[in-house]
């Protein structure tokens, strides 16, 4: 709808205000807008007074009105029409942006929420499972199945496959155990003992005669190849031990142990506590054997070490050898030293030990014409009589036989055709009384010795001092722990891979 | 307070059922502690694994049961199963793990379980507490029923504000012209939008009147209570949006991390015997 006027002003003002000559009513448009004018050029301008102009898209604050000229007030177009005779100038008005509709122009600038719900979720969906899928599945997958991209990744620090890792590897593997090849050499397979015995070659077995090893490992596991060392020595536990220290392992076997070998004399045992047999100890025999021997034949534990020694003249407050006031108190570490860091104790010796208090030499004959007989072997000692006092040397080396060397070494009789006019016993002092189990002094340091070694009433060195089970049990007990006594399963004494306690080694020690 | 919702259904059956489950899991995990320390690939992990696995399936077939309009059994039970049951697995998983965790698939597919759980744990309080909001909130209204309000209230200020100085009428038609309600899905689950114009309108208007004739000053208080209304609508309805994006929002998380949760927990079980 189009309406003309003719207005006849100086100035025609555009605005809201009623008071305009140009009245526009519109939100857009300011009360007093614009003004059209004749400014000193001559020529009529647009001037904004209170709202903005826009020329081509450009703010202006004012714009000459010359024929064709089109500006914008507010939404509203003006354009410069080409004048009638009787006009100073002649515009069009036109309100070329409508005020929108209030209810739908609302309604777009209204979003509701979550629009298109179902395709961003499956676009979420989607973009996880194939996140997931190629990297804990396609990649470490890939790795395992190109042998050439497996070359490629073995020299990084990690695979793919670290992602499968179910948990820490423990410290003595983790040089190498981010590459899972190291130890799972085919997929789906466990893991090899093959795979241990790459480093481990040396590893003892558990039975040190090689064809009962192999039958009793074999009888336990029918369906495969023995038992594996996965079995007991959990990887990716770390930091809990990767060696078990339980007893459910052990007892597989030494709870029933006929079933394994029909022919052993072994016990049965579960618990340590409640049916671990008597300990045996190891004795060496005279003629070079191992003999192991239960504690319960109390008869049979005589101890043939070849010396005389009453360990109960050897503790507390003894007689020195410089007169009355030499009093001396004997404690056990004064001849058993203990070397290393589990305290072991190494035999004492004459040099060493005896000789703080007795003497070196065996003094023969009288006051004045005395000789002495060295602490040697027998030949050295014939030889000294011999070339002291040739006449008498038969004497002495009687008297040896029975009073001196015999104080404190069993001798022996020779026969007749023999050089030596006796013997000594050669020593056989055990190291092993225990040879099937370790046992850590250090430990026990807290300990006093007599609460274990019970020598003080011992009257002569027949006797084994050595603890049985009952007194271990005052401080320790079975695979649970009780009141005031430590839970102690079998690897708290005995070690799996122990076929070092063979008869050789023992003798060799 | 309502009867039969699907916390109490059936008389709390599937709490009940939820904590027999939790309390055996718990009761079996204190008993059989194997000796490296409790993991997934004890015995017992495996057990609880496996029943978790088939749980997690289960719990995934709701979904698909939901969107299949078809009956097998009341849909309300099945909800309440869901939840408690759901609850239960999460505790039954976290024994599984035997709170062993690392940079692996086996933590990161019970980091999608949790992802699922916890929102889950958040659609239900929506559903708890959102509906009777919105409701108290909108009455008889509807949403397009609100906006043609507001369109009546900026129709009637315009006019108003036609006849007041430029700075007001300028405000008022800003504020008309220029609030938007529930730009982004930040503001929508806020429920607030910063320097909204109506507002800011509102705020400015009660220094504005002061240079007024005695007529305009009438006309002024008329247009300022039309803008405080027409204030208070907008605040309606941008609460409406944020119950609805609220309601939901969580299921931008339990769906798709739902799938997630599944690749994950098949990738854990592959890999695990992959390299066993």
């Amino acid at each position: 709808m189009r309406s003309y006027r003719t207005l006849n002003a100086e100035e025609l003002t555009i605005g809201r205000g009623a008071e305009c000559n140009i009245h526009l009513l519109d939100p857009r448009i300011a009360m007093h807008h614009a003004v059209i004018k004749r400014l000193d050029d001559g020529q009529t301008h647009l001037v904004a007074i209170n709202g903005e102009l826009q020329v081509d898209g450009l703010m202006v604050s004012e714009v000459a009105l010359t024929d064709g000229q089109q500006a914008m007030i507010g939404p509203y177009l003006l354009k410069v029409e080409p004048a009638p005779p009787d006009v100073n100038i002649s515009v069009s008005l036109e309100l070329s942006h409508r005020l929108p509709d209030d209810f739908q122009d609302l309604k777009a600038r209204t979003h509701e929420p979550l629009q298109g719900s179902s395709s961003v979720k499956r676009k979420i969906a989607l973009g996880l499972f194939a996140f997931i899928t190629l990297i804990f599945l396609a990649l470490p997958l890939a790795q395992n199945l190109s042998s050439r991209l497996h070359t490629t990744m073995e020299e990084l620090p990690m695979g793919f496959d670290r992602v499968w890792s179910p948990g820490h590897i423990s410290n003595a593997h983790l040089h190498f155990g981010s590459q899972c090849f190291n130890c799972h050499e085919k997929l789906t397979q466990q893991v090899t003992d093959a795979a241990c015995l790459t480093c481990h070659q040396d590893t003892a077995p558990h039975i040190a005669n090689a064809a009962l090893q192999k039958q009793v490992f074999n009888q336990k596991h029918r369906f495969s190849e023995g038992i594996r060392c996965a079995e007991c020595h959990r990887e990716h536990k770390a930091p809990v031990s990767l060696t078990r220290q339980d007893n459910a392992k052990c007892v597989e076997c030494h709870g029933n142990i006929k079933a394994v070998n029909a022919k052993t004399d072994l016990s049965n045992v579960h618990d340590f506590d409640k049916d671990h047999p008597p300990f045996k100890l190891t004795f060496i025999t005279e003629n070079q054997q191992v003999e192991r021997i239960s504690q319960t034949e109390k008869e049979r534990l005589i101890e043939q070490s070849g010396l005389i020694f009453p360990h109960s003249q050897h503790v507390g407050k003894v007689q020195g050898p410089n007169g009355m006031a030499d009093v001396r108190d004997l404690t056990c570490t004064n001849c058993h030293h203990p070397k290393g860091k589990e305290m072991r104790f190494s035999p004492p010796t004459f040099e060493r030990d005896c000789k703080t208090c007795h003497r070196k030499e065996l003094k023969l004959g009288s006051a004045e014409k005395a000789i002495y007989a060295p602490h040697g072997s027998v030949q050295q000692v014939v030889s000294a009589m011999q070339t002291e006092a040739p006449k008498q040397a038969a004497t002495y080396l009687e008297t040896l036989k029975t009073e001196g060397c015999a104080y404190c070494h069993e001798v022996l009789e020779t026969q007749k055709e023999d050089a030596l006019p006796w013997q000594i016993k050669p020593l056989t002092i055990n190291h092993d009384w225990f040879s099937k189990a370790h046992f850590n002094h250090a430990k026990h340091r807290t300990q006093q010795c007599q609460a274990c070694h019970d020598v003080e009433t011992s009257e002569t060195s027949e006797d084994v001092a050595m603890p049985d089970k009952a007194v271990c049990l005052k401080c320790h007990s079975g695979n649970k722990p009780k009141y005031k006594r430590i839970a102690s399963t079998c690897m708290s004494c005995h070690e799996f891979h122990d076929a070092h306690a063979t008869q050789e080694a023992l003798l060799k020690k | 307070m309502q009867h039969n919702n699907m916390f109490n259904y059936k008389n709390y059956r599937y709490f009940k059922w939820a904590v027999v489950v939790i309390l055996v899991a718990f009761a079996a995990y204190l008993l059989f502690e194997p000796a490296v320390g409790h993991y997934g690939g004890s015995w017992l992990g495996y057990g609880l694994g496996t029943i978790s696995a088939l749980m997690v399936f289960w719990m995934a077939w709701y979904g698909v049961r939901k969107r299949r309009y078809r009956s097998s059994g009341n849909t309300q039970g099945w909800l309440s199963a869901h939840i408690y049951l759901g609850t239960a697995l999460t505790v039954l998983v976290t024994l599984h793990t035997g709170f062993r965790f690392g940079l692996n698939i086996h933590t990161f597919a019970y980091g999608m379980l949790l992802i699922v759980v916890v929102s889950g744990f958040f659609g239900n309080y929506a559903y708890m507490i959102y509906p009777r909001l919105m409701t108290e909130n909108m009455g008889e209204d509807s949403l397009d029923g609100l906006l043609l309000r507001i369109a009546e209230t900026d129709k009637l200020a315009r006019q108003i504000a036609l006849v007041m100085p430029d700075d007001i009428n300028f405000t008022v038609d800003r504020a008309c012209r220029e609030t938007y309600i529930g730009t982004r899905l930040l503001e929508q689950l806020r429920g607030y939008q910063e320097d909204c114009p109506t507002e800011k309108a509102v705020k400015k208007l009660t220094v504005m009147g002061n240079d007024l004739s005695p007529e305009q000053r009438k006309l002024y208080r008329e247009l300022y209570s039309i803008m405080v209304r027409r204030q208070t609508l907008v605040k309606r309805v941008r609460q409406e949006l944020m119950y609805r994006s609220r309601l939901g929002i969580w299921l931008y998380f339990h769906v798709p991390f739902a799938i997630a949760l599944i690749t994950a927990m098949l990738v854990h079980i592959i890999a695990v015997f992959l390299y066993w």
